[in-house]
């Protein structure tokens, strides 16, 4: 897997893309009576970028090639780079539900844990949610979601 | 006269406290962005919009424009005392301000670096008060033609001249254009790409996208290759040897020249102009083999050349609507969202915000040299802030920005998309700046492409018979043969490096 040539992935992701949006605008006019209509822009746009990713494609092949273990992270740094993106998606699960202080503690602290004690990681992960919220919540009048406490 | 006699009203408005106050805000939050590595300017920029929304947009736009022009001063420090460059511009002067530093001159570096970039800062935005009405009045005529020929040049400078690679910087431009069809169209008002889907019916937010591309990628890099901080060397001594004057006044004022005329042409970044004076310097020294080991005018050059860049690359906006870099884009994002159009009316129809934009950034060079010169070594300690600890911070930060916006978890979420989007795209080594200029111009260029269109009858061959458009069409068409013709002879590898 990690041997695979991963521009040759992208490219065929965004050809992929292109072809999508190249197939959705024949959904809309390409003329009207008055000039151009909202189809010709998307149409010119897809198809070029059609073109485009087989070119990037074949490059990918012969040129610059990137394998796949290039492009993601390895080891404890696929955790570093993942933590992120599972708690942003934790905190949108939880915020309408449990409120902003615990949505934002939680997120916080599954970036925050590997890298510091789990104490040091929650007293961080709380102050800066209960600063943040202060200063969003109350200072700039942003509503942000609260539970049942008002936090 | 008349441009002074509404500069000294621009500095009216923009002395009062409140806006001085906001200007304080913008330089310091600036000068932080520019000190902290792996937050840019345009993810600071994009960052603080939410909180204008309910600013008066003359103060709104000079907190803006106060990150944009702060953190060029900013990533100076690091630079020079720990060898880190805090934005791209700063690369350049890493080569010779730490080989100072490690002298024990890391004083001097910064005490050069600061006036230069005043010296320049101030020049360019005595330009941008002089040549903008002008330029102006004269872009007045433009008809849509025009703009669309304008806009293709700009798309094509930046595609051209950044970027490793054509067809990458060409794909992230076509996606851009993609991404920002979604959406009502310009035009007639069909919905287009939305799929029933409510969220999508007035397209995705320049602000989110900016902050998932630019931030949210960057705290993934960041937190995958955690930098380290070593220690700090003493700032003592700002100003240069006597022996040193004379070259460091010269480097300056072929600094400020370069920067100036750098950001007038659209697509350029402030790296650029850093670039070109790093090397104009070393050619014209007696002595070349100092450069690497600690010449002032190494430093003093490409940090005047950056901030003169960076008064002289409002004029695009201010006077044709056309961001310049990333974050100018995001700056006109924000001049829409509050109402403002950038473009040749703003200086007709909203003089007073234009002169105490204009104003205020004299008065931001002004407190940006007080805030550098004395304060250096403080500066230089936010930059110990460990990334394991700073990342997380910027994660929950742009969280709620992205929330404020429309006060919806839809922002955070196609933001997060954006950013996981913008992780691969800089492994895969795909340029970002031209994905978000085509998000902020497309809308503008399918509208003037369309007008143009229905005025020619579908003749797009009368895009010739008008002389500016037919200049800039035959001029974009240049840079495209120039930058195949570069990349064939693997040119474009210094200013690939960099595209902030």
């Amino acid at each position: 897997m990690g041997k695979q040539n991963a521009g040759i992935w992208a490219g065929l992701i965004l050809l992929a893309f292109s072809v999508f949006v190249f197939w959705q605008s024949f959904s809309l006019k390409y003329r009207t009576a008055f000039g151009p209509g909202p189809g010709m822009f998307p149409r010119w746009l897809s198809g070029i970028l059609i073109v485009l990713s087989a070119i990037y494609i074949w490059q990918s092949a012969r040129k610059e090639i990137y394998r796949v273990s290039d492009v993601l992270p390895k080891g404890k740094n696929l955790w570093d780079v993942a933590s992120v993106v599972v708690a942003v998606i934790l905190f949108m699960l939880l915020v309408n539900r449990t409120g902003f202080m615990v949505a934002g503690t939680a997120m916080l602290l599954i970036v925050l844990i590997r890298h510091f004690k789990w104490y040091a990681a929650l007293a961080v992960a709380f102050v800066t949610s209960l600063i943040l919220f202060l200063i969003f919540r109350q200072l700039l009048g942003i509503p942000l979601p609260v539970n049942a406490f008002g936090w | 006269m008349d441009s002074f006699a509404q500069l000294i009203g621009g500095f009216e408005t923009a002395l009062s406290w409140w806006n001085l106050l906001y200007c304080l805000i913008g330089v310091t939050v600036g000068m932080l962005v520019g000190v902290l590595p792996g937050l840019g300017p345009a993810t600071a920029t994009a960052l603080l919009i939410p909180l204008t929304f309910g600013m008066d947009p003359v103060s709104a736009i000079i907190m803006l424009a106060g990150v944009y022009y702060g953190g060029m001063y900013g990533g100076t420090i690091t630079s020079v005392l720990i060898n880190t460059p805090g934005e791209a511009a700063s690369v350049i002067t890493c080569l010779d301000g730490y080989p100072l530093a490690k002298q024990g001159r890391a004083g001097v570096a910064l005490g050069v670096a600061a006036i230069g970039s005043f010296i320049g800062g101030t020049i360019s935005i005595i330009g941008l008060a002089m040549i903008g009405p002008v330029l102006a009045e004269w872009a007045l005529r433009f008809g849509p033609p025009e703009f669309f020929a304008l806009m293709l040049f700009g798309l094509v400078m930046v595609v051209g001249l950044l970027g490793k690679s054509l067809i990458r910087g060409l794909i992230a431009a076509f996606l851009g254009l993609i991404l920002s069809l979604v959406g009502r169209d310009p035009v007639s008002g069909t919905l287009r790409f939305t799929f029933g889907q409510p969220n999508l019916i007035e397209g995705f937010d320049i602000v989110t996208i900016t902050m998932g591309l630019f931030g949210i990628s960057e705290i993934m890099l960041g937190l995958e290759n955690m930098y380290k901080t070593g220690k700090l060397p003493k700032v003592k001594g700002l100003l240069p040897r006597r022996d040193e004057l004379k070259p460091t006044a010269k480097a300056i004022g072929r600094g400020t020249v370069l920067g100036f005329l750098s950001g007038l042409v659209p697509g350029t970044s402030s790296t650029i102009p850093a670039l070109l004076s790093y090397s104009l310097e070393r050619q014209l020294a007696k002595d070349k083999s100092r450069f690497g080991k600690g010449a002032i005018e190494g430093v003093a050059g490409p940090e005047t050349a950056n901030n003169a860049y960076c008064g002289s690359a409002l004029i695009p906006l201010f006077t044709l609507g056309i961001p310049s870099s990333p974050t100018i884009a995001i700056l006109l994002g924000a001049f829409i969202m509050h109402g403002l159009t950038p473009g040749p009316v703003l200086f007709r129809e909203n003089p007073n915000f234009v002169w105490a934009i204009i104003a205020s950034m004299f008065i931001g060079n002004l407190l940006l040299l007080i805030l550098n010169l004395p304060l250096a070594g403080m500066w230089a300690k936010v930059a110990t802030v460990p990334p394991r600890l700073l990342y997380p911070v910027i994660l929950i930060i742009s969280v709620l920005g992205a929330y404020s916006i429309g006060n919806s978890l839809w922002d955070v979420g196609v933001m997060l998309a954006f950013g996981v989007l913008g992780y691969f795209m800089k492994k895969l080594d795909i340029p970002m700046a031209p994905i978000v200029l085509t998000i902020v111009l497309s809308k503008l260029m399918e509208t003037a492409l369309v007008q143009s269109m229905t005025m020619f009858e579908g003749d797009l061959l009368q895009f010739f018979h008008r002389p500016i458009s037919a200049a800039l069409i035959l001029l974009s068409l240049v840079v495209l043969v120039f930058s195949i013709i570069a990349e064939k002879k693997n040119k474009k590898s210094l200013l690939a490096e960099v595209e902030m």
